[in-house]
C-alpha cells in the first residue's frame, strides 16, 4: 500500500485539533472520509514544504495548499465523504459552501485579524507565543497585513478602516449567513442525513474557532452561541471525530502553555525548552562580549618563548612614580 | 452601502412609488462593456422586468465611476442611486415589490446560497477569463475597457484594472488556477444549477425570483458573447434545461425589446 500523504498544519488549542480554519476543514474532511494522513502539527509555517499551512504533500511530491484542492485530491484517491449524497444535495453543498466563503469568511477575518482588541489579545498573542524565535517578532504582523489585504480585495473597497460601520456591515452579513445555516441544519445531526459530508467539514472549520476561542470582543461568538443547533453540531463533530483534542484544555486559560504531547501521532516541537536554552546562551554571550570589550576581563597569552622584558624595573619604577 | 445610509434609503424608498423616469446606467454597449459587467447589468434588467418595474437603459462611458460602489450596474430612481443586484433587490422590496415573499425559510436559505454560488463561481470565472487569461486580456478586455479614452490614459486604466483583478484572484485563491481548472469549475457550477432547476420552469417552481434573474443574466451573456474561444459557451450548452430556461425567460420578459437583444437572439437560435 502506498505511504499515506503528509499533512502539515497549525497546532491546536482551545480544545480544537487546529486553530486555523483551513486546517480544520482538511482535518475534518479526512476524518469523515477515513483518509489516513500523516499529521505534522507545527507552528512554524516556514518549515512546511510550501511555506504555507495547511499543506498536503502527496506521494508524487506535489504540494497542495487550498482546502478545495486537497479535498479533490483525497476524492481521487477514493476517500470520498460525499458518496451518499444525491445530485441535488451535492449541488446544495456547493451553494452553501459558496455562501460561507462570501458572507461568513470576511467577518471571520475581521473578528480575528482586524478588530484591535481581538487581534492583540488573542490572535497575535497566540501566534507570538507559539512561533519559534525569531519568527514571532515579524510573522504575525506579516500575516495580519496579508489578511487585511485579502479582506480589502474580497470586498472590493478602496480603503478599509476598522470602524463601527465596517464591523456592523460584516457582522450583519455573517449573522444572516449563520441564521440561514441554522435553518438549513434544522434538528438534523449533520447537514445531509446521518453521515457527515464536505459541507459539514467546511461549516465545522469556519465555526469551531469562533465558538471555542475566548474573544474579548465577541459579538459574532455570542450570536453563534444563541444558535443552539450549530453549537451542538460543532461539539458533536469534536466529540465523535476528535475525541483526544476535545478532552484537553477546554479553552479556559488564554495564556496557558500548550497541552503536553499525546503519544506518537503528533510531532510536538519542544520550543519552550529550546527558547530557554537559546535565551540563556544569548545572555551569556552578551555578558561575555561586553566584559571583553570593556577590558574588565582580558585574555593574556602566556608567551613562554619570548625573552623577558628588557626594563622591567624601570617600568615598575615609573609606574610607582606616577601613582605617587 | 453603509447601514445608516441603507436605513435612510429604505425609508425614503417606501415613501414614493416607482417613477417612470427610472434609469439604469451601464458602460457603452457596443464598444466598452465587458462580459462580467454585461452579465450583472442583464441580471438587474431581468429582475426589474420580472417585478414589472419600467426602467430605461442608458449607456455612459464613465458609468463605473458614477456608481456609488464602483460596480456596474446602478439605477437612478427618483433622487436615489443604488448599485448592484443585492441592494437593488432590497430597495425594490422597500417599495413593496418582492419576488421572494412566497418562499419559506428553507427555500429562502437555498435561494441566497445559490445566488452566492453564482457570484462566487460564475462571476469569478468570468473575471478570471477576461483579465487573467493573457490572450483574452490582450485581444478583448484591455482594448474594450479603454476604448473611450485616448493614449496614454487608456493604457494606464486598462493595466490598473488588470492588476486589481489579478490581485483579487490571488486573494480568493484563484490565482494559481489554470484555464482548464476554471472551465471545470464553471462546469461544476452549471451542473449544480442544472440539478437544482431539474424540469421546473423556474428555480422555485412557478414564479421567478431574483435567483432566476441572476442565473439568466450570466448564462445568457456567456452564451451570446464572442470570446477568444467558445469553450465556456460549450460547457453551458451541454445542459439542455439551462438553455431552455434562458430561452423561456428571454421570450417571456424581453420580447418587446427585440432590437436590443437582436444580435443575441440570432446567436441563440443557432445553438
Amino acid at each position: 500500500m502506498a505511504a499515506p500523504d503528509e499533512l502539515f498544519c497549525w497546532e491546536g488549542d482551545w480544545g480544537l485539533p487546529s486553530v486555523s480554519t483551513d486546517c480544520l476543514v482538511v482535518l475534518a474532511y479526512a476524518q469523515f472520509a477515513g483518509a489516513p494522513l500523516k499529521l505534522k502539527k507545527m507552528s512554524n509555517p516556514w518549515r512546511s514544504p510550501s511555506g504555507l499551512l495547511p499543506t498536503l504533500r502527496t506521494n508524487q511530491k506535489e504540494n497542495l495548499t487550498r482546502p478545495s484542492d486537497i479535498i479533490i485530491h483525497l476524492r481521487k484517491q477514493k476517500y470520498n465523504a460525499d458518496l451518499d449524497l444525491s445530485a441535488k444535495e451535492g449541488a446544495d453543498s456547493l451553494a452553501f459552501i459558496s455562501l460561507l466563503e462570501e458572507k461568513l469568511k470576511p467577518a471571520l477575518i475581521y473578528t480575528f485579524w482586524v478588530e484591535p482588541k481581538n487581534y492583540v489579545d488573542v490572535t497575535r498573542r497566540w501566534y507570538a507565543d507559539h512561533m519559534p524565535f525569531p519568527l514571532n517578532f515579524f510573522l504575525p504582523g506579516q500575516m495580519q497585513r496579508g489578511q487585511l489585504e485579502r479582506l480589502r480585495l474580497l470586498r472590493g473597497d478602496e480603503s478599509l478602516e476598522s470602524g463601527e460601520e465596517l464591523e456592523k456591515e460584516l457582522y450583519r452579513d455573517a449573522t444572516e449567513c449563520l441564521n440561514l445555516l441554522s435553518q438549513r441544519l434544522g434538528s438534523h445531526k449533520f447537514f445531509f442525513g446521518d453521515t457527515p459530508s464536505s459541507l459539514d467539514a467546511f461549516v465545522f472549520g469556519h465555526l469551531a474557532p469562533v465558538l471555542r476561542s475566548k474573544l474579548p470582543n465577541g459579538k459574532l461568538q455570542q450570536h453563534l452561541k444563541t444558535l443552539e443547533n450549530l453549537s451542538s453540531f460543532c461539539s458533536n463533530v469534536l466529540l465523535l471525530y476528535f475525541p483526544r483534542d476535545g478532552r484537553e484544555g477546554g479553552g479556559l486559560k488564554a495564556s496557558s502553555p500548550p497541552p503536553p504531547p499525546e503519544g506518537g501521532d503528533f510531532d510536538h516541537v519542544p520550543n519552550k525548552r529550546r527558547k530557554q536554552v537559546l535565551s540563556a546562551l544569548a545572555a551569556l554571550g552578551a555578558m561575555l562580549s561586553y566584559a571583553l570589550l570593556t577590558g574588565m576581563v582580558s585574555i593574556q597569552q602566556e608567551a613562554l618563548e619570548e625573552p623577558p622584558d628588557p626594563e622591567p624595573i624601570g617600568g615598575e619604577g615609573e609606574a610607582g612614580e606616577e601613582i605617587h | 452601502m453603509t447601514l445608516v445610509a441603507e436605513a435612510f434609503v429604505s425609508q425614503m424608498a417606501a415613501a414614493e412609488p416607482w417613477p417612470e423616469s427610472a434609469t439604469l446606467y451601464q458602460p457603452l454597449k457596443e464598444d466598452q462593456i465587458l462580459l462580467s459587467d454585461c452579465a450583472s447589468s442583464l441580471a438587474v434588467q431581468a429582475y426589474l422586468r420580472m417585478c414589472g418595474l419600467p426602467v430605461q437603459v442608458v449607456c455612459r462611458a464613465n458609468a463605473e465611476y458614477m456608481s456609488p460602489s464602483g460596480k456596474i450596474p446602478f439605477i437612478h430612481v427618483g433622487n436615489q442611486v443604488v448599485s448592484e443586484l443585492g441592494p437593488i433587490v432590497q430597495f425594490t422590496k422597500a417599495k413593496g415589490n418582492s419576488l421572494s415573499d412566497g418562499l419559506d425559510d428553507i427555500q429562502r436559505a437555498e435561494m441566497k446560497a445559490y445566488m452566492e454560488l453564482v457570484n462566487n463561481m460564475l462571476l469569478t470565472a468570468e473575471l478570471y477569463i477576461q483579465w487573467c487569461d493573457d490572450a483574452t486580456a490582450a485581444e478583448i478586455s484591455r482594448p474594450r475597457y479603454s476604448s473611450p479614452y485616448s493614449w496614454p490614459l487608456s493604457n494606464i486604466l486598462a493595466y490598473q484594472k488588470q492588476w486589481e483583478v489579478r490581485r483579487k484572484m490571488n486573494a480568493v485563491g484563484w490565482g494559481g488556477k489554470t484555464l482548464e481548472q476554471v472551465y471545470e469549475d464553471v462546469n461544476q457550477c452549471c451542473q449544480a444549477l442544472s440539478q437544482r432547476l431539474g424540469t421546473q420552469p423556474y428555480f422555485f417552481n412557478k414564479q421567478p425570483t431574483e435567483l432566476d434573474a441572476l442565473v439568466f443574466g450570466h448564462l445568457f451573456t456567456i452564451l451570446t458573447t464572442r470570446l477568444t474561444s467558445t469553450e465556456l459557451a460549450e460547457r453551458i450548452k451541454s445542459y439542455s434545461n439551462l438553455l431552455s430556461f434562458c430561452r423561456r425567460i428571454e421570450q417571456t420578459y424581453f420580447e418587446d425589446k427585440k432590437n436590443s437583444l437582436k444580435s443575441s437572439m440570432i446567436l441563440l437560435i443557432n445553438v
